[in-house]
């Protein structure tokens, strides 16, 4: 069984590990790293609870094999903290109930996040197109929907709640 | 357990088929192969680094990498009906990750591209250890899509008419597909001159429908071509039965989307 030398650079720290051939990115991520914001839902790329950022873009960890992205730069929900937006979408979170059981939380809002970084002022169509591939069992979306929007309009200057 | 490969290059990875043969998975954007393919095989190959993602025009046609993604698509490319499949697959984390190479092999009903690729006629060039090796997509799908090497890009010319893409799903955003339906019609004289039509979902692989085409060539697009035209795409089709649908709702579905997207080339 052939190993392998990756290096990540994760949530902006350069991590090196020995993985074996057919690892995802979600196992050194959550079993290795114990970055544990990184859900495991279906791991069919069905459920979104696994989504994280490589290289600037929003990925499914569960199926990216981990030998693609040796070199890369990936962030999860954990590397977020800093960011202000991240702080406002939790704020929201809580406001509009849109967290119920928890579960999807993390990748909803990775993704939400990667929505935000390349386009700021996204309107109700476009968040809910953004959101398609994360699925949520409790809280029938529009809780998640209009949290989005609160934080939208707070960013852009707008009276939030 | 299984052996992951990283070729360097497409003339190395067209060698690594050729001495591994079927026992052999090829991983682009994962999406489907990590779920199917990869998890039996005994090697797995991943081609995300040969850089096959680039998006050439001459001529009004078109040149795609096989590792070109379904957002690459939406993003750069002046095709809406191209673009509407490519927005039509997974949510956009899926999008970012997913290739045009994966889409055409990938099991139904997912294959969204394949069914506007075949309304285009375009051709794949495979990269095989003699070499490379060109077919007509139709040819290789009518040949069972056995890939010969490694598909590594895909041509198109111009579209010959007017085309359109629907697809009949179960939400509106990132639902696998009950069926879909590319048509591309060019208009001589009042009459249909070409016709192009094809269908996802409606068979074990994208399919081209010849007797559709054939009820609307040297007519007018009508209501009475296109009634026969739907009626002849629903016999010879064959869907299958799924968690999506029934086979007796998909061949519904096919003649009722290829008679809204005829009907709206009709109205122009």
């Amino acid at each position: 069984m052939a190993s392998k030398i990756v290096s990540l650079k994760v949530n902006g720290k350069i991590e090196e590990l020995v993985v074996s051939a057919l690892m995802t990115l979600q196992d050194v991520l959550r079993d290795t790293l114990d970055y544990t914001s990184v859900k495991e839902g279906c791991r069919q790329g069905g459920c979104g609870s696994c989504s994280v950022i490589v290289d600037g873009e929003l990925r499914l960890s569960c199926l990216t094999p981990i030998q693609e992205v040796d070199g890369s730069e990936v962030t999860t929900l954990e590397g977020l903290n800093q960011s202000n937006s991240i702080t406002a979408l939790q704020n929201q979170f809580v406001e509009k109930y849109a967290a119920q059981c928890g579960f999807c939380t993390p990748g909803m809002m990775v993704a939400i996040k990667a929505l935000l970084d390349s386009n700021p002022n996204p309107d109700r169509e476009e968040i809910v197109e953004a959101l398609a591939g994360n699925i949520c069992r409790c809280t029938g979306y529009l809780p998640i929907i209009e949290a989005v929007e609160s934080v939208v309009a707070e960013m852009s200057g707008a009276s939030g709640e | 357990m299984a052996e992951y490969l990283q070729p360097g290059s497409v003339e190395e990875a067209a060698g690594m088929i050729a001495s591994h043969g079927s026992s052999l998975a090829i991983v682009a954007g994962g999406t489907s192969a990590m779920r199917y393919s990869a998890p039996q095989a005994e090697q797995v190959m991943g081609v995300r680094g040969l850089g096959m993602n680039k998006i050439e025009r001459s001529s009004g046609g078109l040149s795609l990498g096989a590792g070109v993604t379904m957002s690459q698509i939406r993003e750069s490319l002046p095709i809406p009906a191209l673009q509407d499949a490519a927005r039509g697959v997974g949510g956009p984390a899926v999008q970012n990750m997913a290739t045009i190479g994966g889409n055409i092999f990938a099991r139904q009903p997912y294959g969204d591209v394949a069914v506007v690729l075949l309304a285009l006629d375009a051709t794949v060039t495979f990269s095989t250890a003699n070499g490379e090796r060109s077919q007509k997509l139709v040819e290789f799908y009518d040949a069972g899509a056995q890939a010969d090497g490694l598909l590594t890009r895909i041509d198109c010319a111009a579209p010959g008419g007017e085309l359109v893409y629907l697809k009949c799903g179960r939400r509106r955003f990132n639902s696998p597909t009950v069926v879909a339906v590319a048509a591309c019609i060019g208009i001589d004289n009042g009459k249909v001159g070409n016709a192009c039509i094809a269908f996802g979902g409606a068979g074990k692989h994208p399919m081209r429908c010849v007797a559709a085409e054939q009820a609307l060539i040297g007519k007018a697009l009508g209501d009475a071509s296109i009634k026969a035209a739907a009626q002849q795409a629903a016999g010879a089709c064959s869907p299958g039965t799924d968690s999506v649908a029934t086979e007796w709702y998909r061949r519904r579905m096919i003649a009722t989307y290829l008679t809204r997207a005829l009907q709206q080339i009709a109205a122009g």
